[in-house]
């Protein structure tokens, strides 16, 4: 399907080749059934055979749905708009303002990369949690897609958008396919501000996730094995003795396995997801975007449209902060924080030092990671010990009746109150995470204790502040600030500041902002902040 | 439009918000809090008693709620009449709520999205209203409960002729 100059009318089909595609994804999807049947001589029985009748049943369906799919959908781009109508029963016809458009990308999984498709995404900055989604066009070939991304691009370039709503931009460009994209990097300016390195891996390996991993590899293997006759479960109760191992031993020896199963199966994920990683920041026109690129087999591109970025956010998981861990993420509107897919992070979990080095390179001059954050009063300490032991506290007093009346035995409370020590630690190692500072145009809040997160907000992003006192940090003379804002968590707090300087720092949270209601001096009305 | 430095000025405080909320407000919050608390703690007791086995373990959650019930119905509604105050001005909202947790909150005008005047069923007995002011963040919210309705309905519609005059981006 060539798109000819005079398309800007006519309706157009996506490339035939979804369709071939799917005949032989379809033909794929009954291979392990006959392979097991002819190959393994498994007996042809729907009990044996049900897991691989499943896949093949999916992939058959699957494939019919999405050639019905291509029968029924066109599209076209006409001087104004982007429509595209789709639907089998239920007929569905979305028409895009082409000055809305703020992003045109594609992404590819394997079988699109192996047919020359591609996925093309066009964003229009809707709302996310507004119901709203981009528009998609799955799949056009290769040179249709780099063809429509240009035009839509360019049309942008040349009539920027009047209305401002939040961009979605996602979703991704083939790595595979340089020599397409060569041409727009030529007339855009990329600057490349970090790459892949392989040793991230190690960063990536470890997590509790890895045993959920290993729960479903070896489930999935269990069952595929079982469909070719081979009993899994048997091989490995002889690979050693069990009985001399002990229950204890058993277990341990269990717990490890799966746990290098799992860490192994998360370190070849992470390699498949985030192989050929860059960031770089590509600048057209006078828009500059950070864009990612990252994975081997299926590719993904996300770029972030910089005039929409409030900040950045650094988290640093507790458990491996000695060794240096870190996510990096930006605060930016539009950008779904709760998407599996993460596309806020700018980086793959990884070391601290190349997070801060990029983020200082995102940042430039005025970086508000390198100010000093000030430290919060020891009260707020005295706060975490008072709520930890104040939670430990739940279990063992439910536990009292009971153990009184003998349904328990007498030590269970004394045992739930075990909690008590790391209810503590918990504390202050919460407490040792707190800190804040204004530097310059941003806010630097720095909290958390499961993932001490650094978060840099730009001050003329705050929509509302707030400051609250529970009666417990009225005692102890402490306030938590918070700033609301439309981007990534939407609020970005100082727990447990001084109460005196509450007002004070959120007044240089948002400049002007409380002009209208704060008294200096003597003049002290407040019944609600005051002594 | 100064910006001040934290360390310097310690002793700056905010006024109290002008208006005070409606005084049904407090039988408002009563009956609420009767409904919220009694029904469980009916149930929890109504469980003790039919279900002999799980009488020791219900012990400490009756006396839980009942605690927490006896504060929310006989202390919350009047600490909260004095602490909630609110007031509405071309620049900005502002707001004070809460009991056990006092929080104040200012929007400014330049970023109000929407404006509502919501009444939930208990609140339409009373004849009361709560004005709610939202801007683009998901918590930035100022909710001013327990006004009366013709109070709320008149700040939401002055509110959003000041809040369309504004023009900006909002985020």
């Amino acid at each position: 399907m060539t798109a000819s100059t005079t398309a800007d009318a006519s309706w157009q089909r996506l490339s035939i080749r979804v369709v071939w595609v799917d005949v032989v994804v379809s033909v794929i999807s009954l291979l392990p059934g006959v392979i097991a049947i002819v190959v393994f001589g498994v007996e042809p029985s729907l009990d044996a055979l049900w897991p691989l009748a499943l896949v093949a049943v999916l992939g058959v369906a699957g494939a019919v749905g999405d050639i019905l799919r291509w029968a029924f959908t066109t599209y076209r781009v006409t001087p104004t708009d982007i429509e595209r109508r789709t639907g089998l029963f239920v007929r569905r016809h979305r028409t895009l303002d082409r000055d809305r458009v703020r992003s045109v990308d594609t992404a590819a999984k394997l079988r699109h990369r192996l047919a020359g498709l591609r996925v093309v995404t066009v964003g229009a900055g809707q709302q996310t949690g507004a119901g709203e989604s981009a528009l998609v066009l799955d799949a056009l070939s290769v040179a249709d897609a780099a063809e429509l991304r240009e035009r839509l691009l360019r049309a942008r370039v040349v009539a920027p958008p009047v209305t401002e709503p939040a961009p979605g931009v996602e979703a991704g460009e083939a790595a595979g396919e340089r020599s397409a994209e060569t041409d727009t990097d030529d007339a855009d300016s990329v600057e490349v501000l970090a790459t892949f390195r392989w040793w991230w891996v190690v960063y990536n390996m470890f997590s509790i996730w890895a045993f959920l991993m290993a729960a479903g590899l070896l489930w999935g293997g269990f069952w595929l094995a079982s469909s070719f006759g081979i009993d899994l479960f048997g091989i490995v109760s002889r690979l050693a003795d069990w009985e001399a191992l002990g229950w204890l031993g058993t277990l341990a020896l269990a717990v490890l396995g799966a746990g290098v199963l799992g860490a192994v199966g998360l370190g070849v994920t992470f390699l498949l997801e985030s192989g050929r990683f860059e960031l770089s920041r590509v600048r057209s026109g006078d828009r500059s975007y950070l864009r990612t690129r990252r994975g081997l087999l299926s590719t993904r591109e996300v770029s972030r449209d910089e005039s929409r970025m409030r900040g950045v956010s650094i988290g640093e998981p507790v458990l491996w902060r000695w060794m240096g861990m870190a996510d990096t993420n930006v605060i930016t509107t539009g950008l779904d924080v709760w998407d599996m897919s993460e596309p806020t992070a700018i980086l793959p979990r990884g070391p601290i030092s190349v997070s801060r080095d990029v983020v200082q390179r995102v940042f430039g001059v005025e970086n508000p990671f390198d100010v000093p954050l000030r430290r919060h009063p020891r009260t707020a300490l005295r706060r975490r010990l008072w709520w930890a032991t104040a939670i430990s506290a739940v279990a063992p007093a439910v536990l009292v009746a009971p153990a009184l009346a003998g349904v328990v035995p007498g030590w269970a409370p004394w045992a739930a109150a075990a909690v008590w020590p790391v209810a503590l630690l918990a504390a202050v190692v919460a407490y040792r995470a707190l800190g804040h500072a204004v530097a310059g145009d941003y806010l630097v809040v720095r909290a958390g204790l499961f993932s001490r997160t650094t978060s840099a907000l730009r001050r003329d992003a705050v929509s509302t502040i707030a400051v609250r006192q529970s009666v417990l940090q009225r005692r102890l003379g402490l306030a938590t600030v918070s700033a609301m804002t439309a981007a990534g968590w939407s609020a970005y707090e100082a727990f447990d500041v001084p109460a005196d300087g509450a007002v004070a720092l959120a007044a240089d949270v948002a400049p002007g902002l409380l002009d209208e209601v704060i008294e200096r001096g003597e003049a002290r009305a407040s019944r609600m902040m005051g002594s | 439009m100064a910006t001040h430095d934290t360390s310097e000025h310690q002793d700056v405080r905010v006024r109290v918000p002008l208006l005070r909320i409606d005084r049904r407000a407090r039988l408002w919050w009563t009956l609420r809090n009767l409904l919220l608390c009694g029904i469980p703690l009916a149930a929890l007791i109504v469980a003790a008693v039919i279900w002999e086995p799980a009488r020791v373990w219900l012990v400490a959650p009756i006396v839980a709620v009942a605690l927490v019930g006896v504060a929310k119905v006989g202390v919350e509604p009047w600490w909260r009449y004095r602490v909630h105050r609110w007031e509405v001005t071309e620049r900005a909202t502002y707001a004070s709520s809460g009991w056990l947790v006092v929080e104040w909150r200012v929007a400014p005008t330049s970023r109000i999205q929407t404006v509502d005047a919501l009444r939930g069923p208990l609140e339409q007995l009373f004849g009361l209203a709560t004005l709610r002011v939202t801007t683009a963040s998901s918590y930035g919210a100022i909710s001013i409960r327990g006004l009366d309705r013709s109070v709320a309905q008149d700040a939401a519609d002055r509110l959003a002729i000041v809040a369309e005059l504004s023009e900006g981006d909002a985020t």
